[in-house]
């Protein structure tokens, strides 16, 4: 019983980190309808960046952020056309050409990786938000790690920003034109091919400054990416496929469901229990924890 | 155009009949090099591991070739390397096997990095009788199995896993308590049940006792454990857990007295991930490269070795890369006491596999010496189990002491304090 409040503060901590992989993937899928299948190589690729650009400048992985978002905005931003091209494409099922593309990049991508970074495990080390906090009261007890703070509150400012731009910009007001209806949006002025551009642009940069958190949070090497879009997958799949606020919800309940079942029952059984619990409110709700999902 | 593309096709047609046709006369013939089959794992989650052993294999290749090759009865023969990607995955180990066979006609293995993949492998050999030594597999279950084609020159972990918790039971004050875990595959899973036998052998109270899915965050587990306080943790899994579970414990602040891992702990990478938060953890391994041995093939010991493999990789050998090596050692050691010249007949694989089982021979990595019966079947029982750690980012043997190089940093230094 003790560990009630740990266990409580450690799902939280570990919803911070799903809300930073699965939120610029559910954005990307609620403007552009595009599963991307290479969210994990997006994480992967900016935590790469990130870990040599500290090898080389000593700067903390934390100021590296921003560089790490736009270089990587711009990649988004470049690769998108290319999207844009396989999805609006004439042949075939789109929405079924780009999941095939994105997996295509996936594996393009991990095998460059493994060839260009090797395949060592690697750790960004953060010099900001060492240690950690703990709080004690009588027989209850709860350390907080500083870095995953960070990770926590750098993925509510993420939401936050996303939030503001989406409801309170011009530019989130195309882009909310754009996913409700592409056509009618276009006739009303939006440029479909430059918004969904910095969306995407948008997207990968925040993948990849994800990256760098988990790599100074957990470790990296080329192979991570896999791991990462399943899960970003389940996130979004619970939150509404394309609902983007409800996404720190359901991560915050996988992280519960995950830290609660680790804790008091076993861990062996962890993943079941969150895929379990998964299927179990998609057979309920199949648009998503607030039916708002498409 | 379309006669055009049918002609293309029947030209194509018959070019490959021709070179499938030829190839397969040109491996019925005397040829003056051997072809060995390299099944390991060069991509997905284990790809650390299954490259490593690739560098054993290749520097074994590189060092006879560099010698004009293996000497049978007074001439040379070359080896060449015909390496298949198990990509991790046992299903795709087991069908690497079946093209090595079919397809290339290999004449013996060099097996697969990891346990799981070691499993899959061995049966599809085993019906094409090709011998396979594997060098970095060191689940038991494989040798329970009793293949009559498969060795491995790493000792399995129910050998070896022992050894350290020997070790730590001597320190002061000795470890009370336990929290063992393992990842869900076949050698990590061994490794956490040896460490649990010989805990539980050894008067250490096992609080917990878990094997958990391989890359799932076990932060709020070391919870449980701050709150317990076992005096050791001890995990058995690959790389990349390894290093997320010693940062886990950082993060939460929690540093048992020991903390004690396998294979991925004597891994450069790992120190080099974690900085001075590696100091103090303790692993098993067979093979160091200060390990005093003497070795009558290739290289004459372990710093000759080491320096050799410095040379090609830019990075320092561990054992699983010794292993590797070793395994080609073993190989080339029996074909010489045989006599047999490629291509090798089945009855003269058969040949192999008796040498192979009378094998005792001293290498840079130790001796090798093949059990012929018991729960050890084919598994090198000829090396010594040691207990390392990693003192300011060097691996050091802190026992048996007869071997240990440096006293045991006990207990461990708290994180914060570092």
């Amino acid at each position: 019983m003790e560990l009630l409040p740990q266990a409580i503060v450690d799902g939280l901590l570990i919803g911070g980190i799903y809300i930073t992989i699965a939120i610029g993937f559910s954005l990307a899928y609620g403007v552009m309808h595009i599963i991307d299948f290479a969210v994990g190589e997006w994480i992967m690729l900016g935590a790469f960046l990130g870990f040599y650009l500290h090898k080389g400048t000593g700067i903390d992985p934390f100021i590296l952020l921003p560089v790490v978002f736009l270089v990587f905005f711009g990649v988004g931003y470049i690769f998108q056309p290319l999207i844009h091209r396989v999805l609006s494409g004439k042949r075939g099922n789109p929405v079924l050409m780009g999941l095939v593309f994105t997996f295509g990049l996936a594996l393009m991508f991990r095998g460059i990786a493994l060839t260009a970074f090797g395949f060592y495990t690697h750790s960004i080390p953060a010099k900001f938000f060492q240690g950690s906090l703990f709080f004690q009261f009588g027989n209850f007890f709860v350390t907080i790690p500083m870095i995953r703070l960070a990770g926590l509150i750098y993925a509510l400012s993420i939401t936050a920003i996303l939030h503001y731009l989406l409801k309170n910009t011009d530019f989130g007001l195309a882009v909310r034109a754009l996913a409700q209806h592409k056509e009618s949006a276009g006739l009303m002025g939006v440029n479909a091919k430059k918004t969904g551009s910095y969306v995407y642009g948008i997207y990968v940069g925040i993948s990849a400054m994800t990256g760098v958190i988990i790599g100074s949070i957990f470790s990296i090497n080329a192979q991570m990416g896999a791991d990462y879009t399943v899960f970003a997958f389940f996130v979004v799949v619970l939150a509404g496929m394309g609902y983007l606020a409800g996404v720190p919800w359901a991560a915050f309940l996988l992280g519960l469901v995950q830290s609660f079942f680790l804790i008091y029952l076993s861990p062996s059984y962890t993943l079941l229990a969150v895929f379990g619990i998964l299927y179990v409110i998609l057979l309920i709700s199949p648009k998503g924890l607030f039916a708002k999902g498409v | 155009m379309k006669s055009l593309f049918k002609m293309g096709t029947v030209v194509l047609c018959v070019l490959s009949l021709f070179l499938f046709g030829f190839s397969g006369i040109g491996n019925a013939a005397e040829r003056d090099y051997f072809k060995v089959g390299v099944i390991t794992s060069l991509s997905g989650d284990l790809a650390t591991g299954g490259n490593v052993t690739k560098r054993g294999y290749d520097l074994w290749a590189k060092a006879v070739n560099e010698k004009g090759g293996i000497k049978i009865n007074g001439k040379f023969y070359k080896v060449k390397l015909y390496y298949a990607d198990a990509q991790s995955e046992p299903s795709q180990g087991a069908s690497a096997a079946e093209r090595l066979v079919i397809q290339e006609k290999v004449d013996f293995v060099l097996g697969p990095y990891s346990s799981g993949v070691t499993l899959a492998v061995a049966p599809v050999l085993e019906k094409y009788k090709i011998p396979m030594i594997t060098g970095s597999a060191e689940s038991p279950l494989i040798w329970k199995q009793k293949f009559h084609y498969t060795f491995g020159t790493i000792p399995p972990v129910n050998y070896t896993g022992a050894t350290p918790i020997k070790t730590l039971v001597k320190l002061q004050p000795a470890p009370k308590t336990a929290f063992i875990l393992g990842s869900n595959d076949a050698f990590s899973k061994a490794t956490a049940e040896a460490f649990k036998a010989a805990a539980e052998k050894l008067g250490i109270k096992v609080l917990k006792y878990n094997i958990v899915p391989a890359g799932q965050d076990l932060t709020p587990f070391m919870s449980v454990a701050k709150a317990l306080k076992p005096d050791l943790i001890a995990f058995g899994g690959h790389d990349e857990e390894l290093v997320n579970l010693v940062k886990s414990l950082k993060q939460i602040n929690y540093t048992p007295k020991a903390l004690l891992m396998h294979y991925g702990v004597t891994e450069p990478a790992f120190v080099e991930a974690l900085g001075n938060a590696a100091d103090g953890v303790f692993g098993a391994s067979v093979w160091t490269e200060t390990l005093p041995t003497k070795g009558t093939f290739l290289w004459s010991d372990a710093k000759s070795y080491a320096d050799a493999a410095m040379k090609a990789f830019k990075v320092p050998p561990d054992y699983t890369q010794a292993g590797s090596t070793a395994a080609g050692i073993a190989f080339q050691a029996a074909l010489q006491q045989i006599g047999a010249t490629p291509p090798l007949s089945e009855e003269e694989r058969d040949k192999l596999v008796s040498a192979l089982e009378k094998l005792d021979i001293d290498t840079f990595y130790g001796k090798i010496n093949f059990a012929d019966e018991g729960q050890y079947y084919h598994a090198n029982v000829g090396l010594e189990p040691l207990t390392v750690q990693i003192q300011k980012g060097k691996v050091v043997i802190v026992g048996p002491s007869e071997y240990a190089e440096a006293k045991a940093i006990y207990p461990m230094v708290p994180w914060n304090k570092r």
